[in-house]
């Protein structure tokens, strides 16, 4: 004791506490158990046990002041962080929502993508008829011409082997039952016409009066108003792509009719001029 | 500072206290500045990953509509100019012809990577063109400004010699004025600065493009 005081002796003996332990030169607060309440002060190194009513209160206060205000601050600084950078990465993450997750989400798509990948492979080119399982053809080997995908709007059936290289491309093909009614027609021909990477065509033998096509997915609807339609095209136009938003659409096949043109060897296409 | 706790004096007892808060403090006051910087330099690290997030263009934007449309603008400019330099007769219609489709290809290119940047997807919820102020009405037939019906199309495809020259100049001049008019917009209403920048250079070239497309078309009587 003694020794640690500055000045100690002259002060020291004003008023003498309880007397328990004063005689040891050993931290208080080691021999203080009796006193229960001394430990909630952080270790506040004062055997409080003697004064009643006395001082004792004061040092207590302050200690506590001075812990409360830096720790709510911290707690509130905290909170603010932690839900700054919460609230931000749960807006990255929902935006970086991949496109495929949300075509998924549309009711009714089929995901060849994900039922099967040999299927979506790209770049297989073969010349002549190829015979397709899914129909509308989803995706697969094409002929190497690809059907004219500029916001075309053909009124007749097109080859699958020309349109499904368009897919490859990035285009959304809006298939129709011929039998579809003409004010039906005109509303799918309005999503497609001026735009490009999109292209519209009867076809024959549909189970739905409507079926989409991108590469590697299938939409079929029942009628022209169906808000899945706009969806599909939103979600699958050039993102579908495995080639990505500059693969050409121009420069392909103009005409109609369900024979594929690409013949093989060193012949080009038969493209009629019209 | 255990030392100063064994003083049993009522004023010792006060600055023992005090010494004893001060030591704490400090050690708090150590451990607080150390959290400061750690929450100040992760605020700024989030803050430095978001702001790109409210700042770029976003989905309904001018700038969005702009690249969007502008896309589909141009890739019919990018057939009129393959045509021109398979089809055309004219070695100027021809050398025009390639580097229209050249150049307006790589600029869709640039359209549709910063649509990828910006975290937006090829296609708009809106219709063609809502982006530019009186834009809607300017559509005709699903064609922006300028734009070349399927019949007039159809009938370039088929055309050759003098006639197929006179007629890509004149479709690819009209389609240049509507894509100027179309910059145009993007340079009055749009705020990216990049998106002015490269807007302006489309503008340039265009421009020029225009003086020389009318110059040919002159030479050859059209």
């Amino acid at each position: 004791m003694s020794i640690s005081t500055p000045g100690g002796p002259e002060r020291r003996p004003t008023v003498v506490s309880t007397g328990k332990k004063p005689a040891a030169g050993r931290p208080a607060a080691a021999d203080k158990p009796a006193d229960g309440k001394a430990g909630a002060g952080k270790g506040t190194p004062r055997p409080s046990a003697g004064g009643k009513g006395r001082k004792p209160v004061a040092p207590v206060k302050v200690s506590q002041g001075r812990s409360w205000g830096p720790i709510a601050l911290f707690v509130a600084v905290g909170v603010l962080a932690v839900g700054i950078i919460g609230v931000g990465a749960w807006a990255v993450y929902r935006g970086s929502q991949p496109w495929q997750k949300r075509a998924d989400a549309i009711k009714g798509v089929v995901d060849y993508r994900k039922k099967d990948k040999e299927l979506v492979t790209g770049g297989r080119h073969q010349p002549g008829p190829i015979k397709y399982d899914i129909l509308p053809p989803v995706a697969g080997p094409h002929n190497d011409s690809w059907q004219n995908c500029m916001g075309d709007v053909y009124d007749a059936p097109i080859a699958n082997e020309h349109a499904v290289h368009s897919l490859e491309h990035g285009t959304v093909w809006i298939t129709y039952r011929p039998d579809l009614p003409a004010d039906q027609v005109a509303k799918l021909k309005a999503r497609v016409q001026g735009q490009e990477k999109m292209m519209l065509s009867p076809f024959e033998g549909l189970d739905k009066p409507i079926s989409l096509q991108a590469w590697g997915f299938q939409l079929k609807v029942d009628n022209a108003d169906d808000s899945r339609i706009d969806e599909f095209i939103k979600t699958l136009r050039v993102n579908a792509s495995v080639e990505g938003p500059t693969a050409l659409c121009d420069q392909g096949i103009t005409a109609t009719g369900t024979t594929p043109r690409d013949r093989g060897g060193s012949q080009m296409p038969e493209q009629p001029t019209q | 500072m255990t030392a100063a706790v064994t003083t049993d004096t009522e004023l010792d007892e006060v600055p023992a206290a005090d010494d004893g808060g001060r030591g704490a403090m400090r050690r708090f006051g150590t451990l607080a500045v150390a959290a400061a910087v750690v929450v100040g330099l992760l605020l700024g690290y989030a803050g430095g990953l978001l702001t790109p997030t409210f700042t770029r263009p976003g989905n309904n934007s001018v700038e969005a509509g702009f690249a969007r449309d502008m896309t589909t603008h141009h890739a019919q400019a990018v057939a009129m100019g393959l045509l021109a330099f398979q089809q055309g007769q004219d070695p100027e219609v021809r050398q025009i012809g390639a580097d229209i489709a050249t150049g307006q290809q790589g600029e869709i290119g640039t359209m549709q990577t910063w649509l990828r940047l910006w975290k937006l997807d090829p296609t708009g919820d809106q219709p063609p063109m809502a982006w530019m102020s009186d834009g809607a009405q300017s559509i005709k037939n699903g064609l922006m400004p300028g734009m070349a019906t399927p019949e007039e199309m159809k009938k370039l495809r088929a055309a050759t010699g003098r006639e197929f020259d006179v007629l890509f100049l004149q479709l690819m001049i009209r389609h240049h004025l509507g894509g100027v008019h179309m910059i145009r917009g993007v340079l009055d209403e749009g705020h990216d600065k990049d998106v002015l920048a490269v807007a302006q250079i489309m503008k340039n070239t265009q421009q020029n493009d225009l003086a020389n497309l009318q110059a040919a078309l002159k030479r050859l009587g059209g």
